[in-house]
């Protein structure tokens, strides 16, 4: 007797907080359910750097530099299903209250102007990724399967994408399991 | 009224002629989701929710501005419906920078985020436009949140048609559109706004909200109570929320018969949003510092300040705000003082004794034709009045005309305003002009309309209404200050308006003055002249009040006294009405309610 094939899912942390990987952590016992069914492989998580052909690309965050741009693209074309875990991966959130400013002031009132900020210049190391001149939600550049908002979303919420996904079902959302905060 | 039928989502239902399709689906339990409409306010049909398909027709319709007719068949439900205002919730997500996570909004009940749920919206196909948006942060009590605004115009119609200024309008074009505050200033800066907070009450999103609330957890998960405003004799009903023994916000009570959710600055902010310190201990004065002492300290201090005095060496001077039961505590003292007075504005005595016999309502100027303002300021003083006489002019025609009143912002919707006595026959012609064609005149007036120079203009108002064989007699709406002063003159308890000359009649030793929880500590006193060497004339002074003022920090003892939202009791309002503070939360620190207070004092 064989086990089927394990479903390969991986996950990657773009312009965000950590908090929907926290709350996908947050399943707790059912992290143990969920590692019977699927293989995590590149993930913040299993800490794996390279993304290799998956069944799901989990994208937490917003795109604000060209190296998340270039991860975002990566997952897309190595994963069947791609989705989009979070307010910033959806609308670009928190990441993209800059967008209403000028780059070159944002980066300034950042890295020099800050009050705590004693002698401050602006990063030049050509291997820090160069931000981009708006932040964006993922869809704006690949195509997104679906979409789960949330700052961050429930673990119930992540559980329920999860398992109809697993049951080869489209998640439904209505009121019951919607929340953009 | 003629009844019309029609089916909605093949339902037989029944209207009244002039309902709209959305009345008439939400009275026959059908829901259909909307943005831009308020009940209570006029429809505006500008956020295309509430849309629906009408049989026979290949356009959809908005319900909440479409008239239900005789026979019409309504979809509000189809799939086509639902693409349709899934689009529309897409395009206002997009079109500003709706950011969830980081709104001030606390009402928790927000109608985009509840909309986007209903709907199943879980993302947006467009790219965001990501606008540069002010916050105007001006205005004392509230903000304004710009990036959060749909233009549902909602604030625009509550400002215009229930406080009746029209402060809030809308500038610009397509996608410039914003709403604007007065000629596109700052809510700081704007001569009209007068702080109702109808706007913010009446915002669906996060765009206006209240600074005292701001962050602060939702006020769908608080628990509601209603309670009234004890700040003026309207006595508006209050819906208090409170979350964690603290009061969070406070709206107006749409069940309310006397304002029916509308309230003005005092009730709907400086309940709670002001910042005040409140008398947590019983104090006692030492020689330089005021020592916090225990109730029973208090009160020994005081026994021993009355010891062997005679009740004509005794006085206590009261708030107009105590309530009834309040009132009666305050008589069982009367043998052991000499004096009993309740603290009166000028002329509030002879206005309290005609508001006495008057049966009319607030609800009477919405009938009237003619409003004659005589020496009141209630733009001031009873704000839900001010914006009743605002609307009835500016909504439904009425001429307002102001006499023996200093200048409000009034005075820019009357016809004829007449600061000072005038013999000027001109005007007179004018005012009689005016009021030859009214058919319902309501006469709504105030201190000023007991001076001398007040009766004679009165004296010439009634006679010029009388002569009008035409109208209906005038209606007479007294406005008195003191929020339960009318019952507690009628209970006997003699209005002071001279405290000074009240105590100068014979030396007093013991003063105790019943401030409440009047917003100024009681200050107010202090500003009538010579009270300050009256009060400290008195061998003890004992203030009982809510929050620290200058009165208090001239006291030899000060007594802790509750608050409203901690008061229980009923109070008359200037209509008549008999009206009930809930105790919502329990007394601040030692703060205890007045009569608990007279009864441990004066066992």
């Amino acid at each position: 007797m064989s086990t089927p094939p394990k479903i390969k899912v991986a996950t990657a942390w773009l312009g965000g907080c950590s908090g929907c990987h926290m709350s996908f952590l947050d399943l707790d016992e059912r992290l143990i359910d969920l590692a019977n069914l699927v293989e995590f492989t590149a993930s913040p998580v299993t800490d794996l750097k390279e993304i290799p052909e998956v069944d799901v690309g989990i994208i937490e965050g917003a795109v604000c530099n060209e190296e998340n741009e270039h991860i975002l693209r990566t997952m897309r074309a190595r994963c069947k299903i791609l989705i989009a875990l979070g307010d910033c991966a959806v609308t670009g959130n928190i990441p993209a209250m800059r967008n209403p400013f000028k780059l070159s002031e944002v980066v300034a009132r950042g890295y020099v102007e800050t009050e705590s900020t004693q002698i401050g210049e602006l990063p030049a190391d050509p291997a820090v990724p160069k931000l981009l001149a708006r932040v964006r939600p993922i869809h704006e550049f690949v195509k997104v399967d679906v979409h789960i908002p949330g700052c961050p979303p429930d673990a119930d919420t992540i559980w329920y994408a999860l398992t109809e996904l697993l049951a080869g079902r489209k998640p439904k959302w209505d009121e019951s399991n919607l929340r953009y905060d | 009224m003629k009844k019309v039928h029609l089916t909605i989502n093949r339902k037989t239902v029944e209207a009244r002629e002039g309902m709209t399709i959305l009345q008439t689906a939400r009275s026959s339990g059908i829901d259909i989701p909307t943005l831009c409409y308020l009940k209570g306010l006029s429809p505006w049909g500008g956020c295309r929710l509430c849309i629906v398909e009408i049989e026979g027709s290949a356009k959809v319709v908005p319900s909440c501005s479409t008239p239900a007719t005789d026979g019409t068949k309504i979809i509000t439900n189809s799939d086509r419906l639902h693409r349709l205002r899934k689009a529309t919730l897409e395009l206002l997500f997009s079109e500003r920078n709706h950011i969830c996570p980081m709104c001030a909004y606390n009402k928790g009940d927000c109608g985009l985020q509840h909309q986007g749920y209903v709907h199943g919206l879980t993302g947006v196909p467009y790219q965001y436009l990501y606008p540069n948006l002010p916050v105007d942060l001006t205005a004392r009590y509230f903000g304004m949140d710009h990036n959060r605004c749909i233009l549902c115009t909602r604030c625009v119609r509550a400002c215009d048609e229930m406080e009746g200024t029209h402060t809030l309008d809308i500038a610009g074009r397509g996608q410039h559109n914003r709403v604007v505050v007065d000629l596109d200033t700052t809510f700081g800066a704007s001569e009209t706004c007068t702080s109702c907070g109808a706007c913010v009450a009446s915002c669906p999103t996060g765009a206006l909200f209240d600074k005292a609330a701001a962050f602060r957890g939702k006020l769908n998960r608080s628990t509601q109570h209603p309670t009234i405003c004890g700040e003026c004799p309207v006595g508006c009903g209050l819906t208090v929320y409170v979350q964690q023994g603290r009061v969070v916000n406070v709206m107006g009570d749409l069940e309310s018969p006397v304002n029916h959710g509308h309230l003005c600055v005092r009730g709907r902010y400086e309940t709670w949003a002001e910042p005040r310190e409140r008398l947590a201990h019983p104090t006692l004065r030492a020689i330089h510092q005021p020592k916090p002492v225990t109730w029973d300290e208090a009160s020994r201090a005081i026994a021993e300040a009355t010891r062997g005095l005679a009740p004509e060496q005794m006085a206590l001077l009261v708030s107009p705000r105590l309530t009834h039961e309040e009132a009666k505590a305050v008589q069982a003292l009367a043998p052991r003082f000499g004096r009993v007075g309740m603290a009166a504005g000028r002329h509030e005595a002879a206005l309290c004794r005609v508001a006495r016999e008057s049966t009319s309502k607030i609800e009477d100027l919405a009938h009237a034709d003619a409003i004659i303002l005589l020496g009141a300021q209630p733009s001031q003083t009873h704000g839900v009045v001010a914006a009743r006489i605002r609307t009835q002019v500016r909504k439904h025609g009425a001429r307002l005309l102001i006499f023996q009143a200093r200048k409000s912002d009034l005075d820019a919707c009357a016809e004829i305003c007449a600061h000072m006595v005038s013999l000027d026959h001109a005007l007179w012609d004018r005012v009689g002009a005016v009021l030859r064609t009214a058919r319902h005149p309501v006469l709504v007036y105030g201190a000023g309309a007991m001076t001398d120079d007040g009766v004679t203009v009165m004296e010439r108002l009634i006679e010029i209404l009388e002569s009008n064989d035409q109208a209906q007699s005038p209606i007479l709406l007294p406005l008195p200050e003191g929020s339960n002063s009318v019952a507690l003159v009628a209970a006997g308890i003699e209005p002071v308006e001279d405290v000074s000359a009240w105590l100068e009649a014979s030396p007093v030793q013991y003063l105790h003055i019943i401030a409440g929880d009047a917003p100024d500590g009681g200050a107010h006193l202090l500003r009538e002249k010579q009270a300050t060497a009256a009060f400290q004339s008195a061998a003890c002074l004992v203030v009982q009040a809510s929050y620290r003022s200058a009165l208090s920090n001239m006291a030899h003892v000060v007594l802790p006294s509750a608050i409203w939202c901690e008061r229980g009791g009923t109070v008359t309002n200037l209509e008549g009405r008999d009206l009930e503070f809930r105790p919502i939360l329990p007394p601040a620190g030692e703060a205890r309610g007045n009569q608990a207070i007279l009864k441990e004092i004066f066992r």
